[in-house]
């Protein structure tokens, strides 16, 4: 009996440490990839993380309302958005629209904290900055609609997860989809020169 | 639902382990009772925070599920559709007109009633004379009606329960086939009859069977009409595009609809008249047998994927291309006759031209599509000359110039275009007006002698994947100035009516490229069109032609090298001779006589008449309204030759109810196939969630669980 119970008991420690593991995963891996970032951003091109990694960091997106900065991967396929927020298109936080995907139990579970009117910011390779101004928050439901990408403009950003935020299911149909458009682009030579003390102080 | 139950029955054991821990107190140290009373409070609280989104998820899904959209199922996964599709093309080529029987076969596999709604393809010259449904054992065949009469026919049928189909135009090449009533697990199918005209260039025939469309870019304000409510299409009208839902089919992948659906057995039959050589494809791998001077020419394998045009091409032996025809039918106790007549143009001018190189790198020709434009832009500007000047224009959403004005075609230049087209890659709209606007304004020629002494083109590169096309015609007719447009359709499925128009408004001629590797021929044959001399002026003297005489089309464009002049006429008797006569660039004059009175037996020569003539009377739609005697006109040329039209829709329905009063009637919208090698401008949102939230709930209810049979087990063993 008491085997019995044991056997039980581990079971579903192991499950429960499955599940803790998926958002521990989520969060040292931002770390690994801030390394990541900062080499492909030092040599101009793609770095992948670790060897084996299909994907590689493709901008830094910060969530000021939430204080979160994320790297984004390239591509929303599971393996990458694991790690961090999935580029579903776009050019490298270049111009053109773009879209990105995140977990909402993970990384992009700050989202819901976003309003109508929220600064969302995403850098690029070279550095430089692009505000965006949250213009509107919808759910959608994936079944009866798609992202059409011929009618996004071009200063677009799309922010999609999962929705409801706590849902326990994890292939529902709705999403959470943050439209933003772009305000303005702040250069890396400005960033840099308009950094907080601390970090000038840092390096 | 199982957890939750699974949730509330554990919390039931933890209320009893709360009583039972009480009882068992005097056996246990009061160290260990304290201990595990909170390590289970603990536990129930956390059980709390879990059990609660299952609640606030169970009561989000309540209110959905009511849509008839059943592509995707709740895991956002895409589904075959409820209704498969299968189509059979029968072509037989006589001469040169083609007629086409084009079967679409619907099967029901779901267990409701269903109506079906499919949005397809046919080529862009296509006259639609007939229409049949079959459904099981009755055969009923369709009837031309006024579109309205049509549509509240159908309505009617539907309502009370008949089978019914209708076929409606929604563009001269983009048509939707409805039917209503199809019982569970049975098929239906709709047969259509159509004809075009082959066309005939450079000594080869060349015929088009399209089976899916490019997602089309709707340009415009979204129109304001309330929510957005799901109606068939995966655009909501626009401004512009008034009718955006009903020719915005949903695009699905091959995987998607599963191997019994969206697939074509097509086979030809050319009776050419004359000795055929050669028979090609570049789009699919066909087989052609011989048989006199029939070809039977069938792709390869027995069901091809609805994915990409056919294309087949044919030549006659060496020295027995045609260089005129002529052919005559009797219908209704009218002759018609049709002549062909080419001109033998040879190629001996190298005028300075003025070369403007426009390409469209909209969302829409991401992925092969993007590969063959920069290609057919690559090899435009081989054919530059030293006295040539250029300019590369690429639209989107906007309008990218690559030089302020047209430069000179030095090494220099082209180097730096060369450069900028291959850097260039597709995203955005489609937003074709400005870049017409762009491409046809010459005001900045670098002075009069000069800029007249050019002739100025315009290549535009394109799939014609827009909504908006009559607007675009408009543009070009308006614009043009003394430029000539020539287009180049792009893809696996281009907008060929697009193209056809394009450049007949812009006074050009066009092309289609279907792979990469068939760039070269039609490239070719289009740049060497461009450089040689042009026929225009065109005159036909019909004999005993009198002012009430009609001949289609009115106007005879004017001709590029290696292109037939082809006019159709009614009411004239096949006897006396037939005079062309044109102007060539240097002024001088070209005239050529045909003999009417060995004209050959043509077939669907009247139906072929009364769509030119009706094609003539929607061209006065082009810059507004058509008006109401042209749009009466076409309805009774519709009518009268049981052609479909934008007015006149076919409509076969059974006389007898099938349906019971009490089923109801489920919608669904058959999707087409994105054609091969396209990207696809519609993303699916992708999967955003994990397991961990659920993993993490079972993990610690079944923690629970085990601590509760511990503490249970204590109390009934120790």
């Amino acid at each position: 009996m008491n085997r019995l119970i044991l056997l039980l008991a581990t079971t579903f420690a192991t499950v429960l440490a499955v599940g803790l593991w998926i958002p521990f995963k989520a969060l040292v891996a931002q770390e690994l990839l801030e390394l990541a970032w900062a080499e492909s951003q030092a040599r101009q091109q793609q770095t992948r993380p670790w060897p084996w990694a299909d994907t590689w960091p493709v901008a830094r997106l910060t969530l000021p309302e939430t204080g979160q900065s994320l790297i984004v991967l390239e591509g929303a396929h599971g393996e990458s958005l694991a790690f961090g927020p999935g580029q579903v298109i776009g050019n490298g936080g270049q111009a053109g629209p773009v879209v990105i995907a995140g977990h909402r139990d993970t990384h992009f579970r700050g989202l819901q904290h976003l309003e109508t009117g929220s600064r969302v910011q995403l850098q690029s390779r070279d550095g430089d900055w692009r505000i965006f101004r949250v213009d509107r928050i919808r759910v959608v439901d994936s079944r009866h609609e798609q992202i059409n990408t011929a009618q996004l403009p071009r200063d677009s950003l799309l922010l999609v997860t999962c929705y409801p935020f706590d849902g326990l299911e994890n292939n529902g149909p709705l999403r959470y989809v943050v439209e933003a458009t772009a305000e303005s682009l702040v250069t890396a030579d400005e960033a840099r020169s308009a950094l907080p003390v601390e970090a000038v102080a840092g390096t | 639902m199982l957890l939750t139950n699974l949730g509330l029955s554990s919390t039931g054991i933890v209320n009893a382990r709360h009583r039972n821990t009480g009882l068992t107190g005097r056996r246990v140290s009061p160290r260990a009772r304290r201990w595990l009373e909170g390590i289970s409070l603990w536990l129930a609280v956390l059980l709390f925070l879990f059990v609660h989104p299952v609640y606030a998820e169970a009561s989000e899904t309540g209110h959905e599920g009511a849509g008839e959209f059943h592509f995707v199922d709740d895991a956002g996964q895409r589904l075959g559709s409820a209704t498969l599709l299968n189509t059979d093309y029968k072509v037989t080529v006589s001469g040169l007109i083609a007629d086409t029987r084009l079967r679409q076969s619907f099967r029901n596999t779901s267990q409701q009633w269903r109506e079906g709604v499919f949005v397809f393809p046919l080529p862009e010259n296509a006259s639609v004379y007939g229409m049949t449904m079959t459904a099981g054992e009755r055969v009923i065949v369709g009837e031309i009606h006024e579109k309205q009469e049509a549509k509240r026919q159908y309505t009617q049928a539907k309502e009370e329960g008949r089978k019914v189909a209708r076929v409606d135009q929604q563009r001269p090449n983009l048509f939707t086939t409805r039917m209503a009533n199809i019982p569970p697990g049975e098929t239906i199918t709709v047969e259509l009859n159509y004809q075009q005209a082959v066309r005939y260039q450079s000594g080869e025939f060349e015929l088009r069977l399209p089976t899916t469309l490019t997602p089309r870019y709707m340009p415009g304000q979204a129109l304001d009409n309330g929510p957005a409510q799901w109606s068939g299409g995966w655009a909501t009208p626009t401004t512009q595009v008034p009718d955006a839902d009903q020719i915005s089919p949903f695009t699905v992948l091959p995987e998607d609809v599963g191997p019994d659906s969206h697939r074509a057995t097509i086979a030809l039959e050319i009776n050419a008249g004359l000795p055929v050589s050669r028979v090609s494809s570049p789009s699919h791998r066909i087989s052609s047998t011989w048989n006199g001077n029939t070809v039977e020419v069938a792709p390869e394998s027995d069901a091809v994927l609805m994915d990409r045009d056919l294309v087949v091409r044919w030549a006659p032996a060496r020295g027995m291309e045609p260089a005129a025809a002529v052919f005559h039918e009797q219908w209704q106790g009218e002759d018609y006759l049709l002549a062909l007549v080419v001109p033998g143009l040879n190629r001996d001018q190298q005028l300075a031209r003025e070369l403007v190189f426009v390409i469209d790198t909209s969302g829409s020709m991401a992925g092969e599509s993007i590969r063959q434009a920069r290609q057919a832009l690559l090899r435009g500007l081989d054919t530059l000359g030293p006295d040539d000047r250029f300019n590369v224009i690429q639209f989107n959403s906007q309008t990218h110039a690559l030089f302020m004005e047209s430069v000179p075609a030095s090494a220099n230049n082209i180097a730096r275009a060369r450069r900028y087209v291959k850097g260039l890659n597709a995203d955005g709209g489609t937003e074709m007006a400005p870049a017409l606007d762009a491409a046809l304004d010459d005001k900045h020629g670098d002075g009069e002698n000069t800029s007249a002494a050019r002739v100025r083109q315009v290549v535009f590169i394109t799939d014609g994947a827009v909504g908006n096309e009559a607007a675009l015609f408009g543009r070009i007719s308006n614009k043009l100035g003394s430029s000539r447009l020539f287009t180049v359709g792009i893809g696996s499925a281009p907008n060929m009516h697009f193209m056809r128009e394009a450049a007949r408004y812009g006074r050009g001629t066009y092309t289609a490229i279907s792979d990469l590797s068939d760039v070269a021929r039609p490239l070719d044959e289009l740049f060497g069109k461009m450089q040689s001399p042009v026929l225009t002026d065109i005159a036909v003297s019909w004999p005993g032609q009198t002012a009430t005489t009609e001949a289609f089309p009115g106007r005879i464009g004017d001709l590029f090298r290696g292109e037939p002049m082809v006019q159709v006429v009614r009411g004239l008797p096949g006897k006396g001779e037939l005079e062309v006569s044109g102007l060539l660039p240097d002024g001088s004059q070209w005239q050529q006589s045909l003999r009417l009175d060995q004209a050959a037996n043509g077939k669907g020569l009247h139906r072929h008449w009364a769509k030119q003539k009706i094609n003539s009377l929607m061209d006065s739609g082009l810059t507004g309204q058509v008006d109401e005697d042209a749009q009466a006109e076409v309805t009774r040329l519709g009518l009268k030759y049981q052609l479909m039209t934008k007015y006149t829709s076919f409509l076969a329905q059974d006389k007898t109810p099938s349906r019971p009063a009490e089923e109801t009637l489920a919608a669904d919208s058959v999707p087409t196939l994105l054609p091969a090698g396209s990207q696809g401008t519609m993303l699916r949102y992708p999967q955003t969630a994990t397991l961990s939230p659920l993993l993490i709930a079972i993990g610690l209810v079944g923690l629970m669980f085990s601590a509760a049979i511990t503490l249970l087990q204590r109390r009934v063993f120790a």
